[in-house]
């Protein structure tokens, strides 16, 4: 199973390759390209949408190499036929799935890349897979809580919502009164006959009313 | 340099007398003149004989080590030969671990390291800067006011940042008044010219005698004088002067006033003391010059500071030796109910 969402359909890749054709048969050239690369470079760079589609078939060899093994005949013959290098291969089995066993996430991760001015149609994006040696795409975010104003803004926030929950007490307190009763305060109250009155909590009142004859 | 404060010293004494009325003005020249008189007799004391001393620096941009002058150099002198940015941003210094003004000479071979506002674990930045704050008020409710209204100031409690505001304990003598929201913002101006006034901290240890002698005419530090130099090791008071300004406090304050960007005078509150009689408490908050806020975030921020800080009222501070045990009880019971 795959842990992120894939569309339905295959996108149609129109002109992956100034000079070749189009058509799925192209598609899958160009696809079984990419994806070798990234399974070799462990970091690649393209248009969005030709990104996605890879990361959702490199995804999928990865899971089914992760359940299945290299012992099972079609995984191997499904990912001899995708690698272009036996290299590929060998990695995916070999160095991947020990990586992604225990993975409660996706095995690859997308970011989009700034525009440069003036720019095309489409994003262009990173794809990665999880757990590379280069260093990560953003720079670590230090822990900014322990500034000055930082501080002051918190504690301010901290002092709003008290009073904002005081006062909501309040209001829900003056609700109750303004209804008359509690939920929850009566309760049936049973007799040695067998008979039962209700009865509320806090006061020890009765009104009278029988259970049997409600 | 002695010619000049002696005379300094003779006119401050002609202006201060007896028959005439207590102004601020006054009192702070007399005590300037004792301050600088003191300082230079203290540096004397190094000058004539300079001997040197290895400091050890570590941190950015490299661990550097420096050859200094005993009770001369300070932590400044050694950033000034290490790098500018040091110089700029240093709030203040660990030296052997200890807390150390930026301003405050060296004494013996130690390591140094710099702290500043925008540190990954600005903790003692934040505390020192809230101390420089309560000093800052000090300041300017000693200034602001015209000369025929004496203020003595009482004291500041060391009330932490989550609070929202610094605090300091004053005697205006203005039983009624209830200050406007014109006459905050020009008391808070005070507090924000002095980024422009580059100012340095200084800090100086005096006998209990000599601290005295400078503060005989406010009634509230002259009682705490004989208490605070008790705790100290060699029974002396420590100074800080900022200007024209000296105030007495423990803890390390921050480098210069460039270093403080926003200073507000959020509200001003009539307390009552047992030990001291009706005081002002006037609550303040402030930014360094180094971190950035929004006026919308800041107005919140001096709203919150306007609500009474109940926090270490002055009777929470009694001593315990001065008080026979009934009375002690009283007082607990009185600062409880407070």
């Amino acid at each position: 199973m795959l842990k992120f969402s894939v569309k339905r359909r295959p996108r149609k890749l129109k002109g992956v390759w100034t000079g070749c054709g189009s058509g799925p048969s192209e598609r899958i050239k160009y696809l079984r390209h990419w994806v070798g690369k990234l399974i070799r470079d462990e970091r690649i760079e393209g248009r969005e949408d030709r990104m996605n589609e890879t990361r959702g078939y490199a995804e999928q060899l990865i899971s089914l190499a992760i359940q299945n093994g290299e012992n099972h005949r079609p995984t191997m013959e499904m990912a001899t036929k995708w690698f272009k290098e036996k290299e590929m291969t060998y990695k995916l089995f070999k160095v991947l799935v020990p990586r992604y066993e225990n993975y409660q996430t996706s095995f690859t991760r997308i970011q989009r890349l700034p525009i440069e001015y003036p720019g095309n149609p489409y994003y262009n994006v990173v794809l990665e897979l999880k757990g590379n040696p280069y260093p990560s795409i953003f720079p670590e975010q230090r822990d900014k809580a322990g500034l000055l104003n930082n501080i002051l803004i918190e504690a301010a926030k901290k002092d709003f919502y008290n009073e904002h929950r005081q006062s909501q007490v309040v209001r829900d307190s003056m609700e109750r009164d303004i209804v008359g009763l509690e939920r929850d305060t009566l309760q049936v109250r049973m007799d040695k006959s067998g008979s039962g009155k209700v009865e509320n909590v806090k006061t020890g009142s009765t009104d009278g009313t029988d259970v049997d004859k409600l | 340099m002695q010619n000049a404060s002696q005379s300094a010293l003779k006119s401050a004494k002609k202006f201060y007398s007896s028959s005439t009325k207590l102004t601020n003005t006054e009192v702070r020249k007399k005590r300037n003149a004792l301050f600088e008189e003191e300082k230079q007799r203290q540096r004397a004391a190094y000058v004539k004989r300079v001997e040197k001393i290895l400091v050890n620096y570590k941190g950015q941009p490299k661990d550097v080590k420096l050859l200094m002058n005993k009770g001369i150099s300070t932590p400044y002198n050694c950033a000034m030969h290490i790098n500018e940015f040091l110089m700029k941003r240093s709030i203040v210094a660990l030296v052997n671990g200890e807390l150390w003004d930026i301003h405050r000479p060296l004494e013996e071979p130690c390591d140094i390291e710099f702290r500043h506002m925008l540190d990954q674990d600005p903790k003692l930045p934040n505390q020192v800067f809230w101390r420089t704050g309560a000093f800052i008020l000090g300041h300017v409710m000693e200034t602001a006011f015209k000369d025929n209204v004496y203020v003595e100031l009482c004291s500041f409690p060391p009330i932490p940042v989550e609070k929202g505001c610094f605090v300091y304990d004053v005697d205006l003598k203005l039983p009624d008044w209830k200050p406007s929201q014109r006459e905050l913002t020009s008391l808070s101006m005070v507090g924000g010219e002095l980024w422009d006034k580059n100012w340095d901290f200084e800090r100086l240890e005096v006998d209990a005698s000599l601290a005295l002698k400078m503060f005989e005419d406010n009634r509230f530090k002259r009682e705490q004088i004989p208490d605070i130099a008790q705790k100290h090791k060699q029974k002396r008071v420590v100074l800080y002067r900022m200007g024209e300004h000296i105030d007495i406090t423990s803890g390390p304050l921050i480098a210069n006033t460039s270093q403080l960007y926003r200073f507000q005078v959020a509200q001003i509150h009539h307390i009552k003391s047992r030990r001291f009689g009706p005081l002002q408490r006037v609550q303040g908050i402030a930014m360094p010059s180094a971190l950035h806020m929004h006026w919308w975030s800041w107005d919140l921020l001096c709203k919150r500071a306007s609500k009474p800080m109940d926090y270490l009222l002055p009777d929470y501070f009694i001593s315990p030796s001065k008080e026979p045990t009934q009375q002690k009880e009283d007082n607990v019971r009185a600062a409880v109910e407070n």
